[in-house]
């Protein structure tokens, strides 16, 4: 006998796919470069949100999608590995998995935040820093991706293991957010049923990574207690100011003297 | 105290590169000339893509000429032998593989060429749109050679 139980939650849910989604074509845009490094840029700022988001989540949202739910603690992983562990949601290896890719996800969206590609894209960090500190960072960007390339094969694999060895399907409660359970499991943890967070909890945790991931576009760079830090140096802005606002008086420039010589210097 | 230090540091080590031989002199044009490039790179990048309302047609057209002039300047002659060891003004990041892979190399020096032959033209039109594509194919170009033959920073 068997009863269907709410597991995760909409916001839960839409973070999963929308985190699968953004780190698939960040990892495409990457490799592609050229135009589209500006995407995996964006990308990476949205993904920050998302695990912000998640951070927060972990904490206000409903039971399943908080860690205290999940946290795989010694004794929780020794009881699942000794096979006596009973619950839904996360279990105790999932969970360290879980941990494991928001960690590694972090790393790399961190680092890529004062990263360069020595062409033509800086993270919107990167002049809070000195350029060999981006270097070592992007380094650490470059790294930590295979590190977070295992992790996702692990996930899919344990996806298909539990689908094909415990005729368990993983991939559909992420989908509805409802799972089959045994009746006598569901009576077993009825406390543990899942509380609805509701809007208010979600719009909060909305604000909260919106306002984290504006930050690091660049917005903090707007602060004005935090200008001195920046790079005030940068070519980009120097040769900016100094080319146009002469030509913007000279507007009547020839096409041909143009292509031949800078028109000032 | 560090900057002072780094300063040192560096006069230091253009001091060496000044006095060293050919293998460092080649190291070291070559890595000023991919400099020079990148200045001219991020003028086009921030006239075109980051902020369009200060774009200039005559600044982003000086600087796809400059960068067109650095691909035709014949950069394979600063790739000889041995020169992927050694300080020019830092350790050179060619990979030794270089000297194995001729044919690839030369395929994407050559992309690299046309790219930037082309994006000289289209910035002489001022057609911004344009300028932003083919300043795309350019930044292309030159990611396919640092993977082919550039050590990356680990």
């Amino acid at each position: 006998m068997k009863v269907t139980i709410h597991l995760w939650d909409l916001p839960h849910r839409l973070f999963h796919w929308l985190l699968a989604a953004s780190v698939a074509a960040a990892y495409a845009t990457a490799k592609v470069g050229g135009e589209w490094i500006d995407w995996h840029g964006r990308l990476g700022v949205f993904i920050l949100g998302l695990l912000v988001f998640r951070i927060v989540w972990g904490f206000i949202g409903s039971t399943h999608s908080r860690f205290v739910t999940f946290f795989p603690t010694f004794s929780r992983v020794k009881a699942y590995v000794k096979g006596q562990w009973e619950g839904i949601g996360h279990n105790p290896l999932g969970a360290l998995s879980v941990i494991g890719l928001l960690l590694t996800l972090g790393v790399q969206v961190g680092t890529g935040l004062f990263a360069n590609d020595d062409i033509a894209f800086q993270g919107p960090l990167f002049n809070f820093v000195d350029k060999d500190d981006s270097d070592k960072l992007t380094g650490w960007h470059n790294s930590s991706i295979n590190v977070l390339l295992g992790l996702i094969a692990l996930h899919l694999v344990a996806i298909v293991y539990y689908r094909v060895a415990k005729k368990t399907n993983l991939v559909k409660p992420m989908l509805t957010g409802k799972k089959e359970i045994p009746r006598v499991l569901a009576e077993a943890i009825s406390a543990h049923e899942a509380t609805r967070a509701g809007v208010i909890r979600f719009a909060l945790s909305l604000i909260i990574s919106s306002t984290v991931a504006w930050g690091a576009a660049g917005g903090i760079a707007q602060l004005p207690q935090l200008t001195k830090i920046t790079n005030p140096c940068c070519s980009v802005s120097w040769a900016t100011a100094e080319t146009s606002q002469p030509n913007q008086a000279t507007p009547a420039a020839s096409p041909q003297q143009t292509a031949q010589a800078p028109a000032s210097f | 105290m560090k900057k002072k230090l780094t300063l040192a540091v560096l006069i230091a080590a253009s001091a060496t590169a000044a006095v060293a031989g050919p293998i460092e002199e080649q190291i070291r044009w070559r890595q000023s000339a991919y400099s020079f490039a990148a200045w001219n790179i991020s003028k086009i990048k921030s006239q075109v893509v980051d902020h369009p309302e200060t774009y200039n047609k005559d600044s982003v057209a000086a600087a796809a000429n400059a960068i067109a002039a650095v691909a035709n300047s014949g950069l394979g002659a600063l790739y000889g032998e041995g020169t992927d060891h050694g300080i020019g003004w830092k350790e050179t990041r060619l990979k030794p593989e270089f000297f194995q892979k001729k044919e690839e190399v030369t395929k994407v020096a050559n992309t690299f060429n046309e790219a930037s032959n082309e994006l000289a033209k289209v910035a002489a039109t001022g057609d911004i749109a344009a300028i932003k594509t083919q300043f795309g194919k350019v930044g292309e170009s030159c990611k396919a050679c640092h993977d082919l033959i550039r050590i990356k920073d680990q």
